[in-house]
């Protein structure tokens, strides 16, 4: 069994008197692809938000690599090794391509105000080796983002294009967990494919990746493990095709006649 | 026309940037000689000295507003700040005559930690709150200067400020200013262009585009704001200790709210998060009015005869400011319908501001970018 | 002071407050539909009173004019003023915000700013400098007596127009078409379009309803004050704003409450001496550090690991305050990284800065002791308001009502 990278303990998080994620306990093993199911408002998001810090845990914990995260901010949750997408692109549009994954990197450099100021050359080397790095990184999508488009505003990419700037942006954090929401989302089934041997190839190259998909294609084809969610409450846990075919999952997708249907 | 446009940026865009900058400071060393050889009045120097104070400003304030997206509306409380330093510690008042460089660090120092702590509380507010708090704060200042009349004498100001004397060299005259003013400019537009063009810049610019993806980088967004408020509250101190010196005389009514609106729209006008653009927008809001009350009062009264247009005239001698001020409020508005981005704009900043409707953006990008890819999707 | 003194002080700080609620509705209802702070307001509100205060000029009431005609014309100013300023405010909306809706929040006020800027400018080129005069022969003269003071009838007047209109406000929000669609516009623009809601009408509505309360108001202070100046509205403007943000934007209800509570402070406030406020920030100094060392611990430790989640961490924490410029110069200086004495030391350090500069303050205002607290330093006082307000308690006292999209 490989170590547990990230571990949810019994999170809860609630919003008014709806409780959006409700005693939640799940583990992340390092170097697998997690995924989170569900039907919408069943608290994927939620979840995401409680682990990058966007929200505070009303109780229970987040333990990265064993320390605990519950109350960091992203920022310090980012320095410890996890980056995110998010489901409504967050890009900077105005901002080129390689400057959307150079910002990526922030929390990885270190130049001050005074090195910036007076261009000292650890600045200059940090700014060479950043812009190699992220070049490479970009490289990782191999013909969507050539040299050209570079320098590009990130608002002038096609839609798929910009939600894979957005996960080349999150690898810039050089992160040990990648959260993906809904990584597909609004994609052709043929982009989706290539989305898909994507996000299995970064897994291949040793990231851990926790994603939330809707696509059933890409959750059967790329997850190792799936969690399904419904009401904020995790109601199936396992390989990807005994949850699919859990009654209580098919009974929060379709109702209870629709599963008593389905049976 | 938009191909008219096209072929002349074309042409511009062309040139290296450098270029421009030794053309920018070329004109800018030459122009005090007009006044030195007899070709062009002192008050045209002046008004040169002035754009440069405004010139200091724009950059500073640029920093805040068109690099980060903060809108700062008391700027003017930083330059006073700077301003009242230097007439305290230089001036008959307390008769005391502190070193130029003493005085201009600490003018600057004062002007950066009252920068910080305005910051420390209000940088956490929605965008629109942090406008409304430190327009507040620019009116606690000025009046506080207005009544604090043991320190500041109050709405008499104070007059009489010593000139400054730097390495031995006692610096009295316009054409003297312009240059300190004119160095003091070259060495912040260089400093800032560097801080701009590295990772801090970049992290200033995503703070402005989505504050919560930057913070989902690693960026830590009080830190980032706090630097550009600090850095540009410190800029305004500088020109405001110049400022000082070059009056000769200070009090409140210079430290109107309507002068921090004027800097605004120096950096609406010439494009916000453009340093050349800030540059312009100060000397095309500061020279512009004045151009034309001169052109109205003088030279065409000079040309055609005393009574040219006597309504005109008599309505730019007294009500000159208000049309000014009503007009650069006007230039405001049209800036940010018609052309958001500037006179001179950032680079990649132009192309989106003018898109309305993302979903529409979306399918016109989707067909220019990615029909190839389309079909090489078709044949997977 | 007496009673007496107190209970007219009371009064004109609810005149007062009434003006600020009706400029206040302006702001926070726009601010309900459009997130937008209309900056212009203030100005809309002065050119509603220089409509009035010239209609009235232009008619020429003085003291010989019989009171039916003087009340016709009282009427005529009023729906004048009512509609060129209404129409003003729908103009503003028309030709400098609607173009701006797509764009962000910064670039729509700053056009807000532009438009205020060009009002209130034009205003002085159209009217020259000087206050506009109110013919003093329409201004109701005579005083009421309760309990021993003395009451202006105009007070009176004011307290219970503003009531009218502010139940009218609420009947019209609350029970008609149009409030509904407001209500809808307010939650979400673009369903409320697709549920067939005219938004574009809806908004434009809102202005209009907004400028005229503002007319009303520049009236009410045009004859409360008897004079009005081009630049009164952006201090009024600004002080409406400030009680629309002190009891919730986009809040109805807490716009008047905000509105009342300003009003009344600033009429109390003129009592306050320079002393008071010292000794106000000395309590403050003190109770902020209660609250630091007693209370505080309990919330910094959530931030940290589980096992230092112990009484023994607060009682450090409280320790560790005499000693933080000890521990913070050793932590700087330390490759261990004790996250107790880390985490600790920093929070310890940030406290004592926040401390000492409030401390500053107060010996700050107790050595400025020959300032002279008097009425100059009032608009000093509601600005402190303002940004107190804002720093501390952002969604105001009855909570905001604003659909933030995150």
């Amino acid at each position: 069994m490989p170590d547990v990278i990230l571990e949810v303990r019994s999170a809860t998080k609630s919003f008014g008197g709806l409780k959006a994620v409700n005693n939640l306990s799940f583990d992340i093993y390092e170097g697998e692809i997690l995924s989170l199911l569900g039907p919408n408002g069943s608290g994927k998001t939620t979840t995401f938000n409680i682990i990058t810090g966007l929200y505070e845990p009303d109780s229970g914990d987040i333990l990265m690599q064993g320390e605990s995260i519950a109350g960091l901010d992203p920022g310090q949750i980012y320095a410890r090794g996890i980056s995110r997408t998010f489901q409504m692109l967050r890009l900077f549009s105005n901002m080129s391509v390689l400057e959307n994954v150079l910002v990526g990197m922030h929390g990885r450099t270190k130049a001050n105000v005074l090195d910036c100021m007076f261009r000292t050359p650890k600045m200059r080397r940090e700014e060479v080796q950043s812009v190699e790095r992220a070049r490479e990184i970009l490289a990782m999508f191999p013909g969507r983002f050539p040299l050209a488009r570079h320098m590009q505003p990130a608002a002038s990419l096609s839609y798929a294009n910009r939600r894979r700037l957005e996960i080349a942006r999150a690898l810039a954090g050089e992160p040990k967990l990648l959260l993906l929401d809904e990584p597909v989302a609004g994609m052709n089934p043929a982009e989706s494919l290539e989305v898909m041997q994507q996000i299995k190839d970064l897994r291949d190259r040793g990231y851990t990746i926790l994603m939330i998909e809707h696509d059933m294609k890409v959750i059967m084809g790329a997850s190792d493990r799936v969690i399904a969610m419904d009401h904020g409450v995790k109601i199936a846990e396992g390989a990807p095709l005994d949850v699919a075919n859990d009654p209580a999952v098919v009974e929060a997708y379709l109702g209870r006649r629709g599963a008593d249907a389905a049976s | 026309m938009a191909e008219m446009t096209a072929r002349v940026s074309g042409f511009f865009g062309r040139m290296p940037r450098w270029v421009y900058v030794v053309i920018a400071l070329a004109l800018a060393i030459a122009f005090p000689l007009l006044e030195q050889f007899g070709l062009m009045q002192t008050l045209w120097l002046r008004l040169g000295t002035r754009v440069l104070v405004y010139v200091l400003l724009a950059v500073g304030l640029n920093l805040v507003l068109g690099e980060t997206g903060l809108l700062h509306l008391g700027y003017v409380a930083f330059f006073a700040v700077g301003a009242y330093t230097t007439a305290i510690l230089s001036s008959p008042r307390f008769g005391i005559q502190w070193n130029f460089w003493v005085i201009v660090a600490l003018a600057m120092g004062l002007s950066m930690l009252f920068g910080f702590l305005i910051a420390v509380p209000t940088l956490r507010l929605r965008g629109d709150y942090l406008a409304i708090v430190t327009l507040a704060f620019g009116e606690i200042t000025r009046m506080t200067l207005n009544n604090w009349e043991t320190l500041t004498n109050g709405p008499g100001g104070i007059p009489g400020i010593y000139p400054p004397n730097i390495f031995g060299w006692t610096v009295d005259s316009p054409l003297e200013f312009f240059y300190v003013l004119l160095v003091a400019v070259v060495i912040v537009i260089y400093l800032l262009g560097n801080v701009k063009d590295s990772r801090i810049g970049r992290a200033w610019n995503a703070l402005r585009e989505d504050e919560i993806a930057a913070h989902h980088s690693g960026v830590r967004p009080m830190r980032a704001k706090m630097l550009a408020v600090v850095m540009s509250s410190g800029i305004a101190g500088l020109a405001g200790a110049i400022f000082a010196y070059y009056q000769q005389f200070i009090n409140p009514t210079y430290f109107l709210f309507m002068q921090s609106t004027i800097v605004v729209c120096m950096v609406v006008l010439g494009g916000m998060g453009s340093i050349p653009g800030a540059v312009l927008g100060a000397v095309v809001l500061d020279a512009t009015p004045e151009v034309i009350r001169q052109a109205f009062t003088t030279w065409l009264p000079g040309a055609f005869g005393r009574d040219f247009l006597p309504g005109v005239q008599s309505a730019l001698q007294t009500d000159f400011d208000r049309y000014r001020m009503a007009i650069f409020g006007l230039v405001i508005v049209l800036m940010v319908i018609f052309r958001p981005e500037g006179l001179l704009p950032n680079k990649l900043w132009k192309r989106e501001v003018h898109e309305e409707d993302p979903r529409e953006l979306e399918k016109t990008h989707q067909h220019l970018f990615d029909f190839e890819e389309g079909k090489q999707d078709l044949e997977v | 002071m007496s009673p007496e003194h107190i209970f007219s002080l009371t009064i004109s700080g609810i005149t007062v407050g009434m003006i600020y609620a009706l400029i206040a509705l302006g702001y926070t209802m726009v601010y309900g539909v459009l997130q937008l702070i209309n900056f212009a307001h203030g100005e809309v509100f002065t050119v509603g009173g220089y409509i009035a205060a010239s209609t009235l000029i232009w008619a020429g009431v003085d003291g010989t004019t019989p009171l039916a005609v003087k009340i016709g014309y009282f009427g005529l100013a009023l729906l004048v003023s009512l509609v060129l300023t209404a129409a003003l405010g729908w103009l503003i909306e028309r030709l400098a915000y609607r173009p701006l809706r797509q764009q962000s929040r910064i670039i729509a006020l700053l056009a807000a700013i532009g438009t205020s800027i060009f009002l209130q400018n034009m205003l002085v080129i159209v009217f020259g400098p000087q206050p506009i005069i109110m013919p003093t022969a329409i201004v109701p003269t005579g005083f009421v007596e309760v309990f021993g003071a003395r009451i202006r009838v105009l007070q009176v007047i004011i307290i219970v127009v503003s009531l009218v209109l502010m139940a009218l406000l609420t009947w019209i929000v609350k029970g008609t078409r149009m409030g509904k669609a407001m209500r809808a516009t307010s939650q979400d623009r673009e369903a409320a379009e697709m549920m067939g809601i005219e938004t574009n009408l809806t908004i434009s509505f809102t202005f209009v309803m907004g400028s005229s309360l503002a007319a009303i108001g520049g009236f009410l202070v045009a004859m409360y004050y008897g004079s009005l100046q081009f630049n009164t509205g952006f201090l009024y403007g600004l002080k409406a704003f400030t009680a629309a943000v002190l009891g919730g934007i986009g809040n109805i209800p807490g716009a008047v409450v905000g509105s009342l509570i300003l009003g009344l402070a600033e009429n109390w406030g003129v009592g306050l001496t320079l002393e008071l406020l010292a000794w106000l920030f000395v309590l403050g100094v003190l109770v902020g550090l209660y609250f630091q060392l007693v209370r505080a611990p309990r919330r910094r430790v959530a931030h940290i690991a589980e096992e230092f989640r112990t009484p023994e961490y607060e009682s450090r924490v409280r320790n560790v305050y005499l000693f933080a410029p000890v521990l913070a110069v050793k932590t700087l200086f330390s490759e261990r990284t004790d996250a107790l004495v880390y985490v600790s030391a920093q929070h310890a350090v940030r406290l004592m800065l926040g401390n000492a500069i409030l401390a500053a303050v107060a010996i700050a205002f107790f050595m400025a002791g020959d300032i002279q607290f008097s009425s100059k330093w009032q608009h000093v006082i509601s600005f402190v308001v303002l940004m107190a307000i804002l720093m501390f308690r952002p969604s105001g006292i009855l909570g905001e009502n604003i659909v933030e999209k995150v």
